[in-house]
């Protein structure tokens, strides 16, 4: 950094000094926070994925090399968690990404009741997972929930949902995605309120019909977004922890076993530690991965 | 014809939807105010019956406040968001202004620290963080609660934007005056970024309001509990289910939140699409 104009005086290495000085107080409670409550626990996490203890009494913590790992691919608990958590991150994303798109289109067009509309859909987004998993509790019970309700209302069979080892992961996403479609469709309001109305206009004059518009030109433009808010929503669902903790405790036959739930139960239930900070070390690497697509994704140049 | 059939089509489409995500809000509140008989009685056959009580009590709630701890679980989440909101500001305003309106050496090394930090899922982290806040002394208590959060990076660069976007004439006149960092800090640059305060102050809020898996660790005694916790409790199989409480309690939990965004809409959604950018 080379200093302009203002720093060119007699005493401007002296005054540079006084700068740094004033500028580390500036962020030194920042960066002290930042030190013990971000970088400490990584590295107490690294440390501890290779240890045996428990959270009662983590002076007695035994080395035991890479075991906790070696667990985790002897044992089915990890591999089966993990893959419940990619389909439920999997279907909340087949869910959010046309649902936030078509509520956007809504939300862009001279629609008379817009501000309404966004009210309602941001909603469930400005809840807390906990009253949207006990309110889901009740939506889905099996003899009484709102859900069978409104189905034998229109002749169709009463389900178990949450009870079934077939369709409680299914529910918990389609909450989840309930819950965060709002969000995903204000993303894709900006994205949308970026592409150029010439566009749009020009291929109108030309005899393209709106739909032709809205496949050729505006999805494409969009894709960007789309990518944007497909990994938000992955990382998003990666980290769920309320309903598989307030509405299926992880069954039936863990099917619903969420990995932040896992490492929970393993840490503070089952006082297995060691093991879930090895389990944690393999979400950080996952979650990490899919960040630094992310910010390759915002860096790479996409042209229109 | 059928350019006015098409629109009408779609406007029964999006009241269906919005039906969906507004119904379940409805059916809550409705049902806090029915008595403990009457709330899975009118579920089936769905009528107005289901969304509306006809003769509405109060009795859910006034056991809620009774029997319960949820009067000081809402005390205490107030002060925890109210806390974590006021010092979440602060400090990220003085870190923002160092990044930006003071020329210094290792900024880029501090930009670095604070960059990769972004990289860290919060909830991987649980079991250490729990480890490191217990280690101080912390635990059970609602410094303990909020304190992991408020060096938020978000934060640091939400208002490290706004901040940028100050033009540097602005203070030029206070710095001949002979006005040190401080007093520039304090009285030329705070006062030109109050909406992005605004909007880091709500999400802040929105969020601290709404923490579950934190404070269901960091938090257990019953004095010092919060309000999702005691919520998720309520509806516990080690409870007798009173089903017209959790109702209540689901609202009574919700409420401030959903009126805080109806009055300020505008600063949370932006803020929410800008944490958005965090992922």
């Amino acid at each position: 950094m080379t200093a302009p104009s203002l720093d060119r005086r007699p005493d401007r290495t002296a005054r540079q000094r006084r700068d740094t000085r004033t500028a580390f107080a500036f962020l030194a409670p920042f960066l002290l926070l930042l030190l013990i409550f971000q970088y400490l626990p990584l590295a107490m996490m690294a440390k501890n994925a290779f240890m045996d203890y428990s959270l009662l009494n983590p002076g007695a913590a035994k080395f035991v090399g890479l075991l906790n790992f070696e667990d985790m691919i002897h044992f089915d608990d990890a591999r089966e968690s993990l893959a419940a958590t990619f389909l439920f991150a999997l279907v909340v994303v087949l869910i959010v990404i046309p649902l936030g798109f078509v509520l956007a289109l809504f939300l862009n067009s001279s629609l008379p009741a817009r501000g309404v509309v966004r009210t309602i859909i941001m909603l469930p987004v400005v809840t807390s997972a906990v009253v949207v998993a006990t309110m889901w509790n009740f939506l889905l019970d099996p003899s009484n929930g709102l859900i069978n309700g409104v189905m034998s209302l229109l002749g169709l069979p009463r389900q178990p949902f949450l009870t079934s080892p077939n369709q409680a992961l299914i529910m918990i996403s389609v909450m989840t995605a309930w819950q965060q479609v709002g969000f995903a469709a204000i993303l894709f309001l900006g994205g949308l309120q970026g592409v150029p109305k010439e566009l749009a206009e020009a291929a109108r004059i030309d005899g393209a019909t709106r739909w032709q518009v809205l496949w050729n030109i505006t999805v494409p433009l969009l894709s960007r977004t789309t990518l944007f808010v497909v990994v938000i929503m992955t990382v998003f669902s990666l980290q769920a922890f309320a309903p598989a903790f307030l509405m299926t405790d992880g069954g039936p036959q863990d099917s619903t076993n969420l990995i932040v739930y896992h490492i929970y139960k393993m840490a503070f239930v089952m006082q297995n530690a060691g093991y879930a900070s090895a389990l944690s070390v393999v979400l950080l690497l996952i979650v990490l991965g899919i960040s630094l697509l992310q910010m390759w994704l915002l860096r790479a140049k996409w042209n229109y | 014809m059928t350019a006015l059939r098409k629109p009408l089509a779609l406007s029964l489409v999006l009241l269906l939807i919005l039906a969906c995500f507004f119904a379940p809000f409805l059916w809550i509140v409705s049902n806090s105010f029915k008595p403990q008989l009457g709330i899975f009685a009118d579920v089936t056959p769905i009528s107005w019956r289901t969304f509306l009580p006809l003769e509405p009590v109060l009795e859910n709630y006034r056991t809620l406040f009774e029997r319960t701890n949820i009067l000081r679980a809402l005390l205490n989440t107030a002060i925890v968001s109210a806390g974590q909101v006021a010092l979440t500001l602060v400090l990220c305003a003085m870190a923002a202004y160092a990044l930006t309106r003071i020329r210094f050496r290792g900024a880029k090394a501090v930009f670095v620290v604070i960059l990769l930090t972004f990289l860290l899922p919060v909830e991987a982290m649980l079991v250490p963080l729990f480890q490191v806040v217990s280690g101080l002394g912390l635990n059970n208590t609602l410094l303990g609660v909020m304190i992991p959060w408020i060096a938020s990076p978000f934060g640091l660069f939400l208002l490290k934007q706004a901040f940028e976007e100050l033009p540097r004439d602005l203070e030029d006149a206070a710095r001949i005056d002979g006005a040190g960092h401080v007093r520039i800090f304090v009285s030329v640059i705070l006062p030109n970024v109050k909406v992005p305060l605004l909007t880091l102050g709500l999400v802040t809020f929105l969020f601290s309001w709404n923490s579950f898996l934190w404070p269901l660790v960091i938090a257990q005694s019953p004095d010092i509990q919060l309000i999702q916790v005691a919520i998720a409790q309520q509806g516990s199989p080690t409870q007798l289910p009173n089903w017209g409480e959790t109702f209540a309690g689901a609202t009574v939990a919700t409420l401030p939140l959903i009126l805080l965004f109806l009055l300020l809409q505008k600063y949370f959604t932006q803020g929410m699409a800008m944490s958005g950018i965090k992922g």
